[in-house]
């Protein structure tokens, strides 16, 4: 009896730390998940528009230890959009001489 | 009571001495010397570089293939990423090419990302404006960017931004911290419609000129406040019209971010070829072809250590880093024994570095200019030895550090 009402208050406490993480943490930890695909989209779109590298080339390049869920590579318009942890980012390259940015920035 | 009072001093004492490192100098040493930029070129590479037989230009030939070897060496593919992961190396002496190699599909005509490379390129922008009476050093930079132009940042100047030594919080981690790192939120999430903004906007937690320590922020700050002493129109063409063209660098791209300012911190992309030019302009003293693009007393402030270094608590990772104003030196600090960060290679030494191993490295000594690009993901690639070998083929033409 005593036990379970010590793993309980254990319990409440970790979940007391961690909210006070999170809320001290927010500003960061809200703008996380985005990181993802805003790295992969405008490192892919400049690797392989800019520099020129394959496509393979360019995957090796912009992957990182979280895998992304969709990618999009339109030639066309010179595009890339990636989803990775719910959030997704569109770079275009825009010329020679200025390279990629965000579409929305 | 009265046994406690020594160790109550003592505490006192001990508080009172961490409080503020006293520096180890006041000014900072320089690795310019009279003879920079007095050297007679017979061409100048604009056009292209000449190139020339590396024996016949005084290099070891069974030395120089040690270099190679070293540099060219890969032990992973590409889906591991490890090892070392040289992309392409240019070497000039005496102002020609003397060996040039490229990998992993890279040829002399392909762009490579340079990453922080790019700051030493603003530092020259910055040194073009300030020749042209656009910008001053000495000044607040609250003069060119209104988020310091407050009470408590606008002691902050030009040079303390150019020396990284602002004063205002960073943090410059990118995969080791990823959660909290300034580097990554600026460039890929809340800081990049305006990186200058956001930069220029973090707290002050230091005093100007107290305190080296790495800031990305404060290249994006300096491009910011180029764009306002220029004005939009000036600025976008700046770096084309007063560096590239004279220089012949043919193939740069700088990317912007959402308000417009080049990434400076981070995102150029060049040929080795033209960025050995960039080079070669600093190995000149800032003068090219009679002409000269960075004033007079330029490259030898930006060669000068960052003050701010001496009075900074050392660590192993500070000890790599030898500030100048946005370039980076191979002094150490001989008052306290510290060697410089490359050891094997001249005093005189100076460097743009980037992340995952892009460099180019300047040695008036032994008038040499290298591009080493590269994608290292695990720090395999040992600099040092890389210049050590360099240096060695070279040591019959007393190419000693």
């Amino acid at each position: 009896m005593k036990i379970k009402k010590f793993i309980r208050r254990l319990a409440l406490l970790f979940l007391l730390v961690a909210g006070l993480w999170i809320v001290l943490n927010w500003t960061h930890i809200k703008s996380f998940p985005g990181i993802i695909s805003a790295f992969y989209a405008k490192e892919f779109c400049s690797c392989y528009f800019v520099v020129g590298g394959d496509e393979e080339f360019c995957h090796n390049y912009a992957r990182q230890w979280v895998p992304i869920s969709s990618f999009a590579l339109d030639k066309q318009a010179k595009a890339v959009t990636v989803t990775g942890l719910g959030r997704s980012t569109t770079v275009v390259h825009t010329s020679e001489q200025f390279g990629c940015a965000y579409r929305n920035p | 009571m009265r046994e406690m009072l020594p160790l109550l001093l003592l505490l006192v004492v001990g508080l009172w001495s961490c409080s503020k490192p006293s520096p180890v100098r006041k000014d900072g040493e320089t690795a310019w010397q009279q003879s920079f930029g007095k050297k007679q070129r017979d061409y100048w590479p604009t056009t292209d570089w000449r190139v020339a037989d590396p024996v016949k230009a005084g290099f070891d030939q069974q030395k120089l293939k040690a270099f190679r070897d070293y540099t060219f060496q890969r032990t992973g593919d590409e889906k591991n990423r490890a090892g070392i992961r040289t992309d392409g190396v240019v070497v000039i002496h005496n102002g020609y090419l003397v060996f040039e190699e490229y990998a992993r599909g890279y040829d002399k005509n392909r762009r490579h990302l340079v990453w922080s490379d790019t700051k030493s390129v603003l530092n020259a922008a910055i040194g073009v404006a300030v020749r042209q009476g656009k910008m001053n050093i000495a000044d607040s930079a609250g003069r060119y960017v209104p988020q310091l132009n407050t009470d408590e940042k606008k002691a902050i100047t030009v040079n303390d931004l150019l020396q990284m030594s602002s004063g205002l919080f960073w943090d410059e981690g990118y995969e080791s911290s990823p959660l909290k790192s300034l580097v990554i939120a600026m460039l890929y999430t809340r800081g990049r419609n305006d990186m200058g903004r956001f930069a220029a906007e973090q707290p002050v937690i230091f005093k100007p000129g107290e305190r080296f320590y790495y800031s990305s922020g404060t290249s994006n700050i300096l491009s910011l406040a180029l764009k306002n002493a220029l004005g939009e129109k000036d600025y976008e063409q700046y770096f084309w019209k007063e560096i590239f063209e004279p220089l012949g660098m043919r193939n740069v791209t700088m990317e912007r971010d959402g308000s417009g300012i080049f990434v400076a911190s981070s995102y150029m992309y060049v040929t080795p070829r033209d960025f050995a030019k960039f080079g070669y302009l600093y190995l000149n003293d800032g003068q090219w072809e009679k002409k000269r693009i960075l004033p007079e007393g330029w490259v030898k402030y930006t060669v000068t250590m960052a003050p701010a270094y001496y009075s900074t608590p050392m660590n192993d990772h500070l000890r790599k880093d030898n500030p100048g104003a946005h370039w980076w030196l191979n002094l150490g600090i001989p008052e306290t024994g510290q060697a410089p960060p490359w050891p094997k290679a001249p005093r005189d030494t100076f460097a743009a570095s980037g992340h995952w191993g892009q460099f180019l490295f300047v040695i008036p000594s032994l008038d040499l200019v290298v591009v080493r690009t590269g994608d290292d993901r695990d720090g395999s690639f040992d600099i040092n030895t890389f210049l050590g070998l360099l240096v060695e083929s070279l040591a019959d033409r007393g190419g000693k550090p």
